[in-house]
């Protein structure tokens, strides 16, 4: 899944500095599962928010909302009778809410209150890490479902650098050496001839490097 | 509990306007200490910055 | 009299310990100040983080959880 961090409180109290009225609205997507964006936060930023604000003699009207998703025409819909009667919308989803609520809503502003980071997953309650950094064209099978791309600090397809050691990453001690941990698991497995075979050079273009990128289903386009 | 007591920080607020006790049902005396000890405390805070209580 | 300042204090008491400890120290005849007001749960547990800020949004100066 997606996995964002909430602003700092500061950041998100700036933007919404010459608001009266707001609308929080959280998502049930991704950042419901990694606790940043779903009914429980927005609740809880609210009424932190109008804490804040009541505090200081200026008292901001924060309604709560939770759609179902924000990254679905379908769901953004359902703001259309509402979406006017606030200052601004400040959105908890990942970076794509606010995106395609601005689409559908042009004459409102919406504000991010996350910030969203990556493709990854839990490894222990409240603590997640990258997996992937969908380049677009998996590779995963050559490294026994490691992924050098988002993992290995350099992309490196053949690894690992010079500067691993103790299966530690050279960029920080605290990123693990993804190159130590397939090598490791290649001689597990008795595989290690696999990490001989010359991998072309990545084509770039099916990642981010290509521009933005859409994806079409034919079968499903009217 | 500690993540309440922060965002009040944030915020400016006193973070020991929230607390957490623990004890069991055999403390009635500890319990009508900890109001007393609360009630102290939180005069010494004054009154919160949203409250309507005015004397 | 005096016009101190007498602030509104919620507490949140567990039903098995804190609020059971409640009921002792009114049935010991312990006296404690009119400013706590208790709110009783199944279990401390329950109380998150929202409702310990909805009760400051409310206005009262000071919340607490016994349990
Ligand atoms: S190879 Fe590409 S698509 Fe596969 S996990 Fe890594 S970044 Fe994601
Ligand atoms: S130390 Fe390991 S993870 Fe870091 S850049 Fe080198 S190969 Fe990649």
């Amino acid at each position: 899944m997606i996995i964002a961090d909430r602003k700092p409180l500061e950041e998100i109290q700036e933007m919404v500095e010459n608001c009266e009225k707001i609308l929080l609205l959280g998502c049930k997507g991704c950042v419901t599962v990694c606790n940043v964006g779903g009914l429980k936060e927005v609740q809880v930023l609210a009424s932190t928010l109008r804490i804040a604000r009541k505090k200081e003699g200026h008292p901001l009207d924060v309604e709560e909302k939770v759609l179902e998703r924000q990254c679905d025409p379908e769901y953004v819909e359902q703001l259309r009778d509402s979406y006017d009667q606030y200052d601004a919308v400040l959105s908890m989803a990942c970076g794509v809410g606010p995106q395609f609520l601005s689409e559908a809503y042009p004459d409102q502003r919406f504000f991010p209150a996350v910030n969203t980071k990556f493709m990854g997953g839990a490894v222990q309650h409240g603590i997640w890490e990258e997996r992937c950094a969908g380049c677009g064209t998996c590779v995963i099978h050559f490294y026994d479902g490691m992924c050098p791309i988002a993992r290995c600090s350099k992309s490196l397809l053949h690894g690992p650098c010079g500067g691993s050691a103790d299966g530690k990453c050279e960029v920080s001690r605290d990123i693990e050496c993804i190159w130590d941990k397939i090598v490791r698991k290649k001689m597990e497995q008795n595989r290690l001839e696999d990490l001989r075979i010359l991998r072309a050079a990545k084509d770039w273009r099916t990642a981010r490097d290509g521009g933005p990128r859409r994806s079409i289903r034919e079968e499903l386009v009217k | 509990m500690d993540y309440v007591r922060k965002t009040l920080e944030q915020i400016g607020m006193e973070p020991d306007r929230v607390q957490m006790f623990n004890l069991s049902s055999a403390m009635g005396p500890r319990f009508a200490e900890i109001a007393t000890e609360m009630t102290e405390k939180t005069r010494e805070l004054g009154p919160s910055p949203l409250s309507a209580n005015k004397c | 009299m005096s016009d101190r300042f007498e602030p509104q204090i919620l507490a949140f008491c567990c039903k098995y310990c804190a609020y059971a400890a409640g009921d002792l120290a009114g049935s010991m005849r312990l006296n404690y100040p009119p400013n706590v007001k208790v709110v009783q749960v199944p279990c401390s547990g329950r109380v998150d983080i929202i409702h310990l800020l909805r009760v400051i949004e409310d206005g009262a100066d000071a919340v607490y959880v016994a349990g």
